[in-house]
């Protein structure tokens, strides 16, 4: 497989309990997987320890054949080569679109990286607000600036942390079929975290959900709304 | 082998540079508290059965009452502000900071200046009003003139912080005790001081090192107290030994304020930070009421600014143009020299340190923010003490080295000017820390992890993103201790080279040969440097709510 997490815990603080608990997770390349749970369940940690910002306690992950983490070493996030799109998105106040969009990009020429911002501003639809700053974006396009820089250099792996949470209702049903087809036009391996089942089922190949630390696989997508929150079925 | 990968983890140039720094502050402070239990000289013998259980007297008295006035007009002014709309209130909400522009050892001799035989009440009641006073009613310079300086210009702290808080933190609380139908002083002493406890003893903990720090008010009036007795025993008897021994008493009584503060504050700390809850919504005064708080804050605001410095003022225009030459702009230069390069040195260790302990959240980050924070604890003339035997013993050991390369195998380090901008670094780092770190938590941590998924390492990440984000910051921290290094007095005398003077050890010893009316300039540059910062800090930067 692809990408292969195995048997990984995690706790914040040495003596708290483990908030990821004995987690098991596998993806083929060019998949979308969501990630769905309670808030607090621990999702947004998950995202952490795969892109690096954390260490586990124990249990490995790996991307490509390629040991990312395991009981000896754990490479730091700079040397992952994986996107990660911030829940609030993080753009940089202080630098342009095209300047955020062209911050993940190393070793090439000025030529070649105007070029790919180009691209992915195209890619996402938003070439004519290149020379702007994130605080006079609206949200949405501060969404897809962020999607924009996470997938410009080409990450082996994007995640995406609840990107929709600070959307309204109209606009997140709008762009979350427009994001699957970004990502999909990319081929771009990718872990989706979100509470919301219309999202999950939306976006994602696979939908996994998390309960206490683990990961549980769901093979219907119709089953979902019965296993998760019977009350609230369509 | 789990903790081996953490520390492998930990293990980059942020941490090394760090530990680093931090040593560089323990280093002075370990070697007195070793040194205090080496063998005891006759000196030290003489000192403590005779002249240490009067510095212990003469020290409690002086902590004991400015704690206590410091407590009373802090906390009734701060919430005077806080809770009423007065005449001037606007002006007075920062205005009554300014005093912490004035440092302790000007206002002493300025008061002085203005109370004795030949000051301007004295000649005013006698050539007005034919009155010959009684010299020991205008006597500042006692016990009580000394407790009554300190009062005066050290309040601010208590006042700043309890203000913040009450803005910030007691609405509900205060509300709830008026509609119970308490009247205001009840609220005052059985709601108010009660609720403000952290705030409270955390600006009178500052005051108290504040007093502990002093060497200028009380080498100035003659009262035999620690600093004093340090460099006396130091300087006059020429016993090191003994010198340390005194500090370390000294430290132990610093030691012993930040214990009992940490307990009286309880669990919970208050912060500056803290999310506003809802503020207080001031009650408008009116008639008698609202004049006598103004008056109560005028009262205060003259005796503690506006007539030291008026007084200064008048001194300045009598003198200025027979002070103004070259020796005097040389003062100047040297107090920017040592101040800019102080400064600049604390702020590069304090971004370092800062942002070392926000992106690994462990015992070692945080035993580097206590130990920095324990620095600004220790007393002037502490630190002067312990960097001078770690520097002596440096200058030793290279005593090889000097005669190799050809020099003199003489005391270079400890006679040179980067001993003194080191014992700046040790003492005021805390001050540009905590203007960074708090840059730090305003950013918050999630553009510095954007940018690592985005392949910057942790030093790239910060040239590219964390420098531009706490722009504000640097530059408050840089500030900061710029005017605490223009003002200080105990490192700047003890530690500086031969012949070196700025302006605080220049008006030091103009006001100690009596010759205060030549003291004045150099005071007023230092009061209105710090008082421009004072302004912008605290009307500018933290700009009022309403
Ligand atoms: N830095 C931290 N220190 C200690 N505990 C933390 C920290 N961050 C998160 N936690 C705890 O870990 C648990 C999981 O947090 P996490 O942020 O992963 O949840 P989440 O599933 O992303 O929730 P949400 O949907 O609200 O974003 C929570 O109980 C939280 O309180
Ligand atoms: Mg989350």
């Amino acid at each position: 497989m692809y990408i292969q997490i195995k048997e990984l815990s995690f706790s914040y603080g040495r003596s708290q309990k483990p908030i990821i608990n004995n987690f098991n997770l596998e993806i083929a390349k060019g998949d979308i997987v969501s990630i769905l749970g309670e808030s607090g369940s621990g999702k947004s940690t998950i995202l952490r320890l795969i892109c690096g910002l954390e260490t586990p306690v124990c249990g490995s992950i790996s991307i490509n054949k390629q040991m990312m983490s395991d009981g000896r070493h754990c490479i730091l996030p700079e040397k992952r080569s994986i996107g990660m799109m911030f829940q609030d998105y993080a753009l940089f106040p202080h630098m342009s679109v095209a300047d955020n969009v062209q911050f993940g990009l190393k070793h090439k020429s000025r030529k070649d990286k105007r070029k790919r911002v180009d691209q992915v501003l195209e890619l996402v639809n938003m070439s004519d607000f290149r020379n702007r700053y994130p605080h006079e974006l609206s949200g949405g396009q501060q969404q897809r600036i962020a999607l924009a820089r996470s997938l410009a250099p080409e990450p082996s792996l994007l995640l995406m942390d609840e990107p929709f949470s600070n959307l309204d209702a109209d606009l997140q049903i709008k762009i979350r079929n427009e994001l699957r087809d970004i990502i999909k036009a990319t081929g771009t391996t990718s872990i989706f975290v979100t509470h919301d089942r219309e999202d999950a089922r939306a976006i994602a190949d696979r939908i996994i959900t998390m309960r206490e630390g683990s990961a549980y696989e769901w093979d219907s997508l119709c089953t979902i709304d019965d296993l998760t929150e019977p009350a609230l079925v369509d | 082998m789990k903790l081996n990968r953490q520390f492998s983890r930990l293990l980059n140039g942020w941490m090394i540079l760090s530990i680093g720094i931090v040593l560089l502050i323990l280093f002075p402070n370990i070697s007195i508290l070793i040194n205090f239990f080496t063998q005891e000289t006759s000196n030290w013998d003489h000192i403590k059965t005779h002249i240490l259980p009067l510095l212990i007297q003469n020290t409690s008295i002086i902590m004991i009452f400015t704690g206590f006035f410091t407590i009373m007009i802090g906390t009734s002014l701060a919430w005077l502000v806080s809770a009423y709309d007065f005449p001037f209130k606007r002006f007075f909400q920062w205005g009554l900071i300014l005093p912490l522009a004035i440092p302790p050892y000007i206002a002493a001799y300025t008061y002085n200046g203005m109370l004795n035989y030949t000051g301007v009440i004295q000649t005013g009641l006698r050539n007005q009003f034919n009155i010959q006073v009684d010299q020991r009613y205008f006597d500042i310079m006692t016990l009580p003139g000394s407790i009554f300086i300190f009062t005066l210009f050290l309040y601010p702290y208590v006042y700043m912080i309890t203000r913040a808080f009450l803005a910030n933190q007691s609405a509900a609380l205060i509300e709830n005790a008026k509609m119970l139908g308490s009247n205001s002083f009840e609220i005052f002493f059985r709601v108010v001081m009660p609720i403000s406890r952290g705030a409270i003893v955390g600006g009178v903990s500052l005051v108290l090192l504040e007093v502990l720090n002093d060497y200028g008010v009380v080498q100035y009036f003659g009262i035999p107290t620690f600093s004093t007795a340090i460099f006396q025993t130091w300087f006059g008897m020429g016993d090191l030994n003994a010198a340390i021994k005194l500090s370390a008493t000294l430290m132990f009584i610093v030691f012993f304020i930040l214990i009992v503060e940490k307990f009286l504050r309880g669990r919970k700390r208050y912060s500056y930070t803290a999310a506003r809850v809802r503020p207080l919504t001031p009650i408008r005064l009116t008639g008698w009421r609202a004049w006598s708080v103004f008056a109560y804050a005028g009262i205060i605001f003259a005796l503690a600014f506006l007539i030291p410095v008026i007084q200064l003022v008048d001194w300045m225009v009598l003198t200025y143009d027979k002070m103004i030459d070259p020796v005097f702009l040389s003062l100047i230069f040297n107090s920017l020299f040592v101040a800019l390069a102080g400064a600049a040195m604390i702020v590069i260790f304090a971004v370092i340190v800062a942002n070392f302990a926000r992106t690994q959240q462990n015992w070692l980050s945080k035993a580097s923010t206590r130990t920095i924070i324990l620095g600004y604890s220790i007393p002037g003339a502490v630190i002067a003490v312990g960097i001078i035997t770690v520097f002596i013993q440096i200058d030793e050991l290279l005593f090889g080295i000097y005669e190799a390369i050809g020099l003199d195998p003489t005391l270079i380090l400890s006679t040179s000017l980067f001993m003194l901008i080191s014992a700046f670094v040790i003492r005021f780092l805390a001050v540009g820390f905590n203007a960074i770190e708090s840059g730090f938590d305003k950013t918050g941590i999630k553009f510095s992890e954007a940018s690592r998924t985005l392949g910057m390492s942790m030093t790239k990440t910060f040239f590219k993103v964390d420098v531009h984000l706490i722009k504000g910051a640097i530059f408050s921290g840089f500030i900061l201790s710029f005017i605490e290094i223009m003002k200080e007095l105990p490192l700047t005398l003890i530690l500086r080279p031969f012949n070196f003077d700025t302006l605080s050890t220049k008006a030091f010893q103009y006001a100690s040969d009596e010759q205060i009316h030549e003291a004045s300039l150099p005071s007023i540059i230092i009061i209105v440097l710090s008082g421009i910062a004072i302004y912008f800090f605290h009307h500018v930067v933290e700009k009022e709510p309403d």
